[in-house]
């Protein structure tokens, strides 16, 4: 697709005031969404929502930024330039922000900042892409329980298991995807992507380190391994060894999952997917009522 | 969240040469029902797709989207949380800004 400005000719018709508006999209803007929602791959959707008064930008213009090329447009010179730069930089992110620019382009943060620009464009930057895929590997309890949560947060769930009894349709009715089979083949197969999200926790340490291995290096959103501290360090040792990657071995979360004491498969669960949120959204892991004592404590 | 049931509704009514409003959520202070980039896109008849937080201020934003498929006009709307109407509580207590843009094919 050629990187066409989309049609803002036809909004003209219906400018009035001092401010142009855009009335308009072009269905090839509403497809390029779709498109990035349903099969990516991943677009950072830039809409500007609010200008001061005389910034020669149309209010819902609309810029599409992939990682290698742009459709639509937001003004054109430097603002556009800026934006673009920052949109491309949030894609691997998932960012949805709405964030203030000057009109030449420059970030600004911060009410007090904000306040004293002169003239400022507010541009909503959302990361459309598709639904994160959560691959399972093992199909037991905990298997299970983190399965569940995960199609109850909208990911698409994968299972991999070796023994039918744990792999099929009937126990996981909600997974896009049940596979039995040989846990290496299967996962050197499975497509990973930076919005794959794995998580080990198979029958037994040697299958864990066997399915670590097959998917260490290949650049998952976010791989975690169940099992105590002990014997996650031996597996970790071991694939080092063997001369996996380190930064990637470094990037394994285990033991899995957050410290909220969790005891049951559900509740591990829990902790596994708080987990996976906090690589994805970026949270301080904190009770929220910490903050506001925090906040007390500061202002003080 | 991918929004694709949205962009689908929005691609459907392009196909047919049909306007939509889409109302998005710019920004949130405080405690929302939904967060910034939630959507909600309003056909001509009044029917939508997706939600902006149901209930608490959705309707005020139904109505704004319904004046923009009119007027054409893209605004934003401000919705206020923190006040009781009809003498109950509402249970979120914030305040959204919420973008309302018609689009045409």
């Amino acid at each position: 697709m050629s990187c066409t400005s989309s049609s803002t000719s036809e909004s003209s018709a219906d400018q009035g005031g001092a401010y142009p508006e855009r009335m308009t999209t072009s269905s090839e803007i509403a497809q390029a969404l779709l498109r990035a929602a349903r099969e990516g791959p991943a677009l950072a959707a830039c809409t500007v929502m609010a200008a001061s008064p005389g910034v020669d930008v149309a209010l819902g213009a609309k810029l599409l930024v992939y990682a290698d090329h742009e459709i639509g447009e937001i003004g054109g010179g430097p603002l556009q330039a800026r934006v673009t730069q920052f949109a491309r930089d949030a894609i691997p992110n998932h960012l949805v922000q709405t964030c203030v620019f000057t009109p030449q382009g420059d970030l600004i943060e911060g009410r007090r900042a904000i306040e004293s620009a002169d003239a400022v464009v507010e541009v909503l930057v959302e990361v459309v892409e598709p639904a994160a895929t959560l691959l399972v590997v093992g199909g037991g309890h905990v298997g299970l329980a983190v399965g569940q949560l995960g199609a109850m947060l909208g990911m698409d769930v994968a299972i991999i298991d070796d023994r039918e009894d744990y792999a099929n349709p009937e126990r996981f009715p909600y997974a896009a995807d049940v596979i039995c089979g040989d846990f290496d083949e299967e996962l050197q197969r499975f497509p990973i992507s930076a919005n794959t999200y794995i998580v080990l926790v198979s029958r037994g340490h040697k299958v864990d380190e066997l399915a670590l291995r097959a998917v260490a290096e290949r650049g998952a959103g976010y791989v975690g391994m169940i099992g105590s501290q002990r014997r996650t360090r031996t597996v970790l040792q071991h694939l080092a060894e063997d001369g996996v990657d380190r930064e990637s071995l470094d990037r394994v979360f285990t033991p899995i999952g957050l410290d909220i004491g969790a005891e049951t498969p559900e509740e591990i669960a829990v902790s596994v997917l708080g987990e996976i949120i906090l690589v994805r959204r970026g949270g301080g892991a904190q009770p929220m009522s910490e903050h506001g004592r925090s906040l007390a404590a500061a202002s003080r | 969240m991918p929004h694709d049931e949205v962009y689908e509704a929005m691609s459907s009514a392009f196909e047919t040469g049909a306007p939509v409003a889409l109302a998005t959520v710019a920004q949130t202070l405080g405690s929302t029902p939904r967060k910034t980039g939630a959507k909600m896109l309003v056909r001509e008849d009044g029917s939508f797709v997706g939600t902006i937080g149901g209930g608490c201020g959705e309707a005020e934003v139904w109505q704004e989207a319904m004046d923009a498929l009119d007027d054409g006009s893209a605004r934003m709307v401000t919705v206020d949380l923190t006040e009781p109407v009809d003498g109950e509580d509402k249970i979120c207590g914030g305040v959204m800004r919420i973008f309302v843009e018609r689009l045409q094919a």
